[in-house]
């Protein structure tokens, strides 16, 4: 499908790269800011079309089209479509988590009223951009993804939010001290992925699916209440 | 759709003998399927071609055509002939369970065993799974909808013993527990868990989401 424009180009525009003598320093700044230039294009074009095409269906070349820059130039920034797409989720989220980290602090109620909001300010972002997120979880199972991405599952900071949720719980004495936080984290993410599909295929609004990941929140937090 | 054809083909057999010409079909699916499958495994979805198919079957990509539409018609086949065998194999690991844990439990480690020597192809599965054309596809199948129907059943029969309460939202908590089967494939598949592991985790995971439905 999409794979076979990608591979070629790696290996020969890096050794390029290294090739070339040391610029001057006043140079090195104008480079440096035209692979910025060439790095937010390309993350604004990969955006957009793997939210309208999804992630297998989207090309690296028609990315470089999109963005106005040749494929070389997208290789010479990203190892793989893998990476781009990392990068494109990476660039949104750290805006979610910067409000999320606004506003956790002051949310009040109990862990499993705490976490529905917080996964409901997720669904009312992310629902802009559903095909995108779906993308994202995709490529967990990417045969190409690199090391160094990021995908779905192993966003930290997602799951460090979720984390002091529950341990604020075992302060206020409505999450079990002995249940494997963890455990509860991989829970909650698998029915955050699921209620995500929902959305996609059944075309369901974000007032939907805050309804079905309430249900899937307190169904959790019965597990995690003390005994 | 295509892949109902076997069953078709096993139709006819009962009324008449399989000509000849039926029979080379037959055995020309069955190459290209098994040699599709060692494809998927080796190189992914996306990094096997009909062409390498075709080759690795002895054939020419014609032959492969006259009997799928596509890659994902061939996937979507192999994908479903494993999904029905290990929805037979979880039955019967439930049939000797003792308990709606048990039982669950046995499905989960069944399932994990099913996968076991098959783990790049059930990788493939999972990308494949969450693409917006082929998802829905393998999702809502037939095969697929029965292990959910399955999960659907043990907890009925929980409620049915008394274990679980009359309130014991059966569908979404059978669902749910299908996503936690799945999700722990991510740890089988990347982090080389055993299935040691993968049971211990299952049965925290199963104790969690059964708590708020137990009785008393």
């Amino acid at each position: 499908m999409a794979t076979e424009t990608e591979i070629p180009a790696e290996a020969g525009l890096g050794a390029l790269e290294v090739a070339q003598p040391p610029p001057l320093v006043v140079e090195t700044g104008v480079r440096q800011s035209q692979k910025e230039a060439t790095r937010n294009r390309v993350i604004v074009a990969a955006r957009d079309l793997f939210d309208a095409q999804g992630y297998q269906g989207t090309t690296i070349r028609e990315i470089a089209k999109q963005a106005g820059v040749s494929v070389g130039s997208v290789f010479t920034t990203f190892a793989s479509k893998g990476e781009i797409l990392s990068q494109v989720m990476q660039d949104r989220l750290d805006g979610l988590y910067e409000e999320l980290d606004r506003v956790m602090p002051h949310l009040r109620g109990s862990t499993a009223d705490r976490l529905c909001t917080m996964f409901s300010i997720h669904f009312s972002f992310e629902a802009q951009r559903m095909k995108l997120f779906l993308a994202h979880i995709a490529a967990a199972y990417d045969w190409t993804l690199p090391a160094a991405a990021t995908p779905f599952g192993k966003t930290q900071r997602l799951q460090d939010i979720i984390r002091e949720c529950l341990v604020k719980g075992v302060v206020e004495g409505d999450v079990d001290p002995a249940v494997d936080h963890q455990e509860i984290i991989d829970l909650l993410m698998s029915a955050y992925a699921w209620t995500y599909r929902l959305a996609v295929w059944d075309g369901a609004g974000a007032d939907t699916l805050t309804v079905v990941m309430d249900r899937q929140i307190n169904l959790i937090a019965a597990g995690f209440a003390p005994r | 759709m295509k892949h109902i054809a076997p069953l078709q083909a096993a139709g006819e057999a009962v009324v008449k003998v399989p000509t000849r010409r039926t029979l080379a079909k037959q055995q020309t699916r069955a190459k290209v399927l098994a040699a599709a499958r060692r494809l998927f495994s080796e190189e992914g979805y996306e990094g096997a071609t009909i062409r390498d198919i075709a080759a690795a079957a002895g054939m020419s990509t014609g032959a492969v055509f006259a009997n799928f539409t596509d890659k994902s018609d061939l996937f979507r086949e192999i994908m479903l002939a494993d999904m029905v065998a290990l929805g037979e194999a979880m039955r019967e690991a439930a049939d000797r369970a003792k308990g709606v844990d048990d039982a669950l439990l046995k499905m989960f480690s069944a399932g994990y065993a099913f996968y076991k020597s098959q783990l790049p192809l059930a990788r493939a599965a999972f990308s494949v799974g969450w693409t917006p054309e082929e998802g829905p596809q393998l999702r809502n199948s037939e095969p697929s909808q029965q292990l959910i129907e399955q999960l659907v059943d043990q907890l009925n029969a929980g409620v049915e013993r008394g274990e679980l309460g009359q309130e014991a939202e059966v569908k979404l908590r059978a669902q749910m527990l299908f996503e936690a089967y799945l999700s722990n494939y991510k740890q089988a598949i990347f982090e080389g868990w055993s299935l040691d592991a993968l049971q211990a985790r299952s049965r925290d995971q199963i104790r969690v989401l059964l708590a708020g439905a137990r009785r008393g």
